[in-house]
């Protein structure tokens, strides 16, 4: 099979995909609540006026023709008006997952830049003290709830110490011509430096235990063993050789943290009262306002699927052994 | 054959059954409480267990079934299928005039959907609750109200089982005369113009964990959004802490006769933009509620039949029926739209978030609202109410949940809770020097509401048994950690003026729920179980 037709099952796969959850989604929204409308409908309506209500929303078409209009308007990037807000679902959604996105891809970088070099050096002390530290305090931030570390690190921050703030992304009120003007400021930074932080520390133990485990794994390959036999230094051979080929399950795993983070820590979000999409999902969830719930799942799992589609296409490079078989 | 000769067995029954009791004894049918789950409501959950443990006691069988939330509501107000069902109404401010919490009674509204779920019908209790409605002297309405609880009580189709406070907080070192309100807390339409700012900052700012759905005067439904837009949109009428009406963007309500009400409008006041308040505005905005298919004011404009412009500031309203609640509610709960703004809009549920107008005529000026975040108010100082304002305007801080708001509390970030705090807060709050804990009863309620349609509920004897087997003392000091009052009548009695202390109370006795169920021919088979 050529590079190009495997490109293109994969696309066509990933396509196939996106659309069985939409379906899944529009349907299970429908069927798992009492009635979709009961966000929509206050006490003192009458009959009629729950139809004019319904109505106003599309909710009166038959339930084939709702499907396929989501489906022709969710191509299109449009799902409709949310219940609550009166306002449409595409223009919540994109602004609150730009918010989520910028906190967990700082998040992850930084999480990444540490974890990796560290799990390396780590796997190269294999066996010695700061290799213990290294595990334990790798595996205690990644056990630990976040919703305790965020709360701690407000405590000791926000409220013993009061120097740094504990909630938001800005100091309130500011004014921002757009998303690269909000952030774009060092308040944005002064508010982003807890919740990034506890983010990172919770992300830190996947790069830092895979890329340890793996190195020691190809600590054992023929080729190491012949590195040392030309008399490379321990660090060359460390950094040149073993970290390189180590790197393929860390990037799987970056690919899949990206993927899931649109869907942002919901928990983080909600403990520094981050106005992100996993908040909005909570709240969407809650107050029934189900276009907006089924966008937020439809764009989470969009950016899993396509991320996964993208490490697929980037291993044929990273790794030839990858044949298009 | 097979019929007859069951006919005849009834009839010896029948006979028998008046003489000799004993011989027809049948145990009582099984009952199912239902409740909110543990996760959605611990409080009513947990209460349902403790009624449930009492009721057995008196050798009922009883089940707890807790429900989700919907399926709850679906069950009780939408079906009507259930034997008793522990639920609440919320003290939303029109509300504490008893209208509505005795409309809850009224046998007209046990239709499917309506607020008499239990179907309690009692056409003396009916005749009352229309001439309470039509009675404009308020001291004569008062004795008819307190004669309808008085008429209910002995028959309990509800028990209020509980009134949780509402437990608020705010800086003291930031503002003074911050006066909570029943049903409202601290978050009430009058804090912000009376509250004194004692530091260097005037801008009074509020922290809390919901906001509004959105800032459409004509598509909101939900209590945040009027908390908040009422602050910018007049009312004709206000209601006072204590819950009287006083005169606001109307100088005077004169009652013509009884479907006759003129007001006449207080001169000078201008909209935000600019233009003056007159009596076309007035009437543009009820006629424009009235056509629209806004929902949350229904109840409220029910009365309304027109509304006639007499004056450049007067209006007069024509009522299809003699309304009593009309100028405490109709009257202070409608907000004076512009109408140079809203008449060219067709379809006003259908703007968007930046289309919405913020224009109105009240004491603040709408500033901005980004949402999730902030929104914010100006104090408007041409309004004639300015003289009394200490801030120089209002601000929320919108965060994700109880805890957020209560850590901007402790760091000074905002000065006062728009809601009530978690029970773990508060002695972290009383601890603070800094903040001051206030306590504000509230008149919605907690209730046990009986189907008496069904038996055993059918019969009064056992819904006055059951009732002295309730433990609500218990509840309140267990459950609410005893922040909270032991109901009584479905008129709080901290809406002093409606409510009726003399009533029967129906303290817990497990003596007395006995002697009732013996007096009406109940007794205990050998297993102890409840038969008759």
């Amino acid at each position: 099979m050529s590079r190009r037709s495997y490109l293109i099952k994969r696309v066509l796969q990933a396509i196939f995909s996106l659309w069985i959850i939409a379906t899944i989604l529009f349907f299970l929204f429908r069927m798992g609540l009492p009635d979709p409308t009961a966000a929509l409908i206050t006490e003192g309506l009458n009959p009629e006026q729950r139809a004019a209500v319904r109505a106003q929303f599309g909710l009166e078409e038959p339930l084939w023709r709702q499907y396929v209009l989501f489906l022709t308007n969710a191509v299109q990037g449009e799902f409709g008006t949310s219940f609550s807000y009166r306002a449409p679902v595409s223009e919540i959604v994109w602004e609150r997952l730009a918010n989520t996105m910028i906190l967990m891809l700082a998040a992850i970088v930084i999480a990444y830049a540490i974890g990796v070099p560290l799990g390396a050096w780590l796997s190269w002390r294999r066996g010695s003290r700061v290799d213990t530290a290294g595990i334990f305090f790798g595996l205690m931030f990644r056990s630990a709830p976040m919703f305790w570390t965020g709360m701690i690190a407000i405590l000791v921050f926000g409220v013993m110490l009061s120097i740094l703030p504990t909630s938001g992304m800005r100091t309130l009120p500011y004014d921002a011509t757009g998303f690269w003007d909000k952030v774009l400021t060092l308040d944005f930074l002064w508010h982003a430096i807890l919740p990034v932080m506890i983010v990172a520390l919770y992300y830190l133990g996947s790069p830092l235990l895979i890329m340890r485990n793996t190195m020691l794994e190809v600590y054992g390959e023929d080729f190491i063993e012949m590195a040392r036999a030309k008399g490379l230094r321990e660090r060359d051979i460390l950094y040149k050789h073993a970290a390189r080929n180590a790197l393929l399950p860390v990037v799987t795993q970056l690919a899949v943290t990206i993927g899931l983070a649109a869907g942002g820590q919901v928990v983080v979000e909600v403990v520094f009262s981050w106005p992100g999409l996993g908040r909005e999902i909570l709240n969407a969830v809650r107050t029934s306002d189900f276009p907006l719930a089924q966008a937020s799942f439809l764009i989470m799992a969009a950016f899993v699927i396509t991320l996964n589609l993208f490490v697929d296409i980037l291993y044929t490079t990273l790794d030839p052994r990858v044949s298009f078989r | 054959m097979k019929s007859s000769h069951l006919l005849a067995c009834t009839a010896i029954t029948a006979m028998l059954g008046a003489t000799a009791p004993a011989m027809a004894q049948e145990r009582v049918p099984p009952v199912e409480i239902y409740t909110t789950t543990e996760s959605y409501d611990p409080i009513r959950y947990e209460g349902a267990f403790i009624i449930a443990d009492a009721w057995r006691e008196l050798g009922l069988d009883v089940t707890v079934s807790p429900l989700e939330f919907r399926t709850l509501l679906d069950r009780f107000y939408s079906e009507q299928d259930f034997d008793t069902t522990i639920l609440g109404w919320s003290g939303r401010v029109d509300r504490l005039d008893p209208q509505f919490f005795l409309g809850t009674l009224d046998s007209r509204q046990g239709a499917m959907g309506a607020n008499n779920p239990g179907g309690y019908d009692n056409p003396d209790y009916d005749a009352l609750y229309d001439a309470q409605s039509r009675e404009f002297d308020v001291e004569a309405r008062r004795d008819i109200v307190h004669e309808m609880q008085e008429l209910y009580m002995p028959d309990v189709p509800v028990v209020v089982l509980f009134h949780r406070d509402e437990v608020v907080a705010y800086n003291n070192t930031t503002f003074t005369n911050m006066n909570a309100m029943a049903g409202e807390g601290l978050y009430s339409e009058w804090v912000p113009l009376e509250a004194e700012p004692v530091g260097d900052r005037a801008t009074l700012r509020i922290g809390g964990p919901q906001e509004p759905d959105n800032v459409n005067p004509l598509a909101s439904t939900s209590v945040w959004g009027w908390k908040w837009m009422r602050l910018y949109y007049d009312r004709l009428v206000r209601l006072t802490p204590d819950v009287e009406p006083q005169p606001w963007a109307a100088t005077s309500v004169d009652a013509v006769d009884d479907v006759t009400i003129d007001v006449t409008l207080r001169e000078g006041m201008l909209f935000h933009d600019g233009e003056p308040v007159t009596a076309e505005d007035v009437a543009f905005t009820f006629d424009y509620y009235m056509n629209s298919e806004y929902s949350y004011f229904n109840a409220y404009l029910a009365p309304v039949e027109s509304v006639e412009v007499t004056g450049d500031l007067t209006v007069r309203f024509n009522l299809s029926e003699p309304s009593a609640p009309f100028a405490t509610i109709t009257l202070s709960q409608i907000p004076i739209l512009p109408k140079h703004i809203w008449e060219g809009i067709e379809n006003p549920e259908d703007l968007t978030p930046d289309q919405i107008p913020t224009v109105g005529s009240g004491p603040f000026v709408y500033d901005r609202y980004d949402r999730g975040e902030f929104m914010s108010l100006t104090t408007n100082s041409d309004h004639f109410y300015a003289d009394n304002i200490s801030v120089d305007g209002v601000e929320f801080v919108i965060y994700a949940d109880a805890e957020g708001v209560f850590t901007a509390l402790q760091t000074g970030q905002i000065d006062m809770t728009a809601w009530r705090m978690e029970p773990g807060q508060i002695p972290l709050a009383e601890g603070n020097d800094d903040l001051t804990v206030v306590s504000v009863p509230d008149f919605g309620y907690f209730h046990m509401t009986f189907n008496t349609r069904r038996a055993p509920f059918d019969d009064v004897a056992v819904r006055r048994a059951l009732t002295y087997a309730m433990d609500r003392e218990r509840m309140v000091n267990v459950l609410l950690d005893g922040r909270g009052e032991v109901g009584t009548t479905v008129v709080a009695p901290v809406n002093a003026y409606w409510h009726n202390p003399f009533v029967e109370r129906f303290e817990f006795d497990m003596d007395a729920a006995r002697s009732e169920l013996e007096g009406a021919g109940y007794s205990w088979d050998s297993e102890g179980r409840l038969v008759r």
